[in-house]
């Protein structure tokens, strides 16, 4: 208890010894820990958007003329024959027109004049949900093609494939926003500890001729470190929660958002980045501990 | 504290000890010497005759070039350095050029050695106190160090080596700026030390007037070298 109470003395004169440079650590590593946060918050949304999107992939087979009953389990066969499907939907002139009135809803009224047969039939094929390689999917789409009364196939294949470009330029810079929190937060902490060290060198000097350990030393200046990490982390992931709510608030009409589900963090990825936050601090003081104390 | 060399182990001793500075200056040669424990020892000699030397090695500040030197049995540069703080606590060092820190103030600096040690704050705050009136600078605990006097500094110098009731004080010139009166309080110091918590201490000094009429023993150093070791008769005298 005692011990205790020494270590976090000591690291409260740490702290107040060189508070300036403490607040601009404390500003730097939150500040990292939101740039970080928030393009990752943004890259697992869209992740779990484009997992969304994968699932609900069809493709859409618009028809010359109507299909026979007889002609059905013909087409069926050679689409199953190709490759597995989850489903496939026979969509007749009429039934697609009563789609899109339903859609209309009070506005159908614009469809009066056009007649029930100006939409062509179609078939809609619904994938395996494995078969979410994007190069599988437009082989199907160039088979359908090739079937007897096709005209058009419609997969909105490029709008996902823009999508995942997107997603993956955003790993690149979720990647870049990390190694520029791991360098931030360990090189500021490991500077801002050395001149801790450097401002109560002849203090440490004389301890060490009382015969203070290495604990009583070391420890305050590897907890000013994590404390560095705790507060900063809390803070970043604080001003990101609040950030979140914003755009949750501001954006929630409809739009963007409203197609996909804008999500926090859970839990358990709130803590892993608090505790990566932590450890990167961590490390930060204990290489200037290392380096520039000797005992 | 009276001892018996007969009986008595030696609680320091140096074994043919040489010091040689870079290039070839030689600080201390071939000085052999035993200190027994509840000792009070007075190192003579002129300045540059190695007393300083002598104190930094018995406190593992310098290595010896050649020699030998135990403490309590055990070779001081063989010990591990949790050996060297464990015995960095039991050993009050009161230094030539104080090593106060100027900033924190009188209370500060002494209570810093019993913290190392993780001594109770009331054990901190009664000990110090204890010092400070003995020493004559209750009036001066929560001044700053840095505005004190040079002999009021050496004074807080010496309260810190004696906070822990060391098992041995080295005092280096620790009257070197001290008027009549304020050396008669830090050789009151050194007494209650000796007789109460039985310290052995070594006191390196060229004042002559602190030795001048003791029953301890002085040893005398000149140019590095053991001069004179007299073992004094009881009598009566003015400081001890």
């Amino acid at each position: 208890m005692q011990f205790l109470t020494y270590i976090l003395c000591q690291t409260g004169k740490n702290l107040r010894q060189t508070w300036g440079a403490q607040v601009m650590t404390l500003l730097t590593v939150t500040l990292s820990v939101l740039i970080f946060a928030f393009f990752f918050l943004i890259y697992t949304n869209m992740l779990r958007a484009s997992a969304q999107l994968g699932d609900d992939v069809r493709l859409i087979v618009y028809l010359d003329q109507e299909v026979t009953e007889q002609m059905r389990p013909v087409l069926e066969t050679r689409i199953r024959d190709f490759g597995p499907v989850e489903k496939i939907v026979f969509v007749s002139r009429a039934e697609a027109f009563a789609r899109l009135s339903a859609q209309m809803g009070k506005e159908k009224d614009v469809l009066n004049d056009l007649g029930p047969d100006f939409l062509p039939p179609s078939l809609e094929v619904y994938p395996l949900k494995n078969l979410n390689d994007l190069s599988k999917i437009n082989q199907f789409s160039d088979f359908l093609q090739t079937l007897p009364y096709v005209t058009k196939v419609q997969s909105g294949l490029d709008w996902l494939q823009r999508f995942g470009y997107f997603t993956s330029l955003l790993r690149i810079v979720v990647l870049l926003s990390g190694s520029l929190l791991i360098i931030s937060m360990t090189f500021i902490v490991s500077y801002t500890l050395r001149l801790t060290v450097l401002s109560r060198q002849g203090e440490l000097e004389i301890l060490r001729l009382l015969g203070a350990s290495s604990a009583y030393i070391r420890l305050p200046l590897l907890l000013e470190g994590m404390l560095q990490g705790v507060l900063g982390s809390s803070l970043g992931l604080a001003a990101l929660y609040i950030l979140y709510q914003w755009i949750v608030s501001r954006f929630s009409g409809p739009g963007f958002l409203k197609l996909f589900e804008f999500t926090f963090f859970p839990f358990e990825l709130t803590a892993a980045i608090l505790l990566a936050g932590i450890v990167l601090c961590t490390v930060g003081s204990l290489f200037s501990i290392r380096r520039f104390i000797r005992i | 504290m009276p001892r018996d060399a007969s009986t008595d182990k030696p609680l320091v001793e140096l074994v043919n000890i040489t010091k040689i500075y870079p290039p070839d200056i030689v600080a201390l040669e071939d000085v052999s010497l035993r200190i027994y424990k509840g000792e009070i020892l007075f190192l003579t000699g002129m300045s540059g005759a190695g007393k300083t030397t002598l104190i930094k090695l018995l406190f593992c500040l310098e290595t010896p070039t050649r020699g030998l030197i135990e403490i309590a049995g055990r070779d001081l540069f063989r010990l591990s350095p949790v050996g060297i703080q464990q015995m960095r606590q039991k050993i009050g060092v009161a230094y030539q050029d104080f090593r106060l820190l100027d900033k924190q103030t009188v209370f500060q600096n002494i209570a810093m050695a019993m913290e190392v040690t993780y001594a109770s704050a009331k054990e901190i705050r009664v000990r110090v106190g204890e010092l400070l009136d003995l020493l004559n600078l209750a009036s001066k605990r929560n001044k700053p160090v840095g505005e004190l006097s040079r002999g009021e500094q050496q004074r807080v110098a010496l309260a810190r080596a004696a906070a822990n009731r060391p098992t041995l004080l080295l005092a280096d010139e620790p009257t070197g700026n001290l008027d009549q009166t304020t050396t008669e309080l830090v050789i009151n110091l050194f007494r209650r030390l000796n007789e109460e918590d039985g310290s052995t201490i070594v006191v390196a000094t060229h004042d002559e007037s602190i030795y001048a009429k003791t029953e301890h023993r002085v040893v005398e150093l000149h140019n590095g070298q053991l001069a004179a070791h007299l073992e004094q008769t009881p009598r009566q005298v003015e400081l001890f």
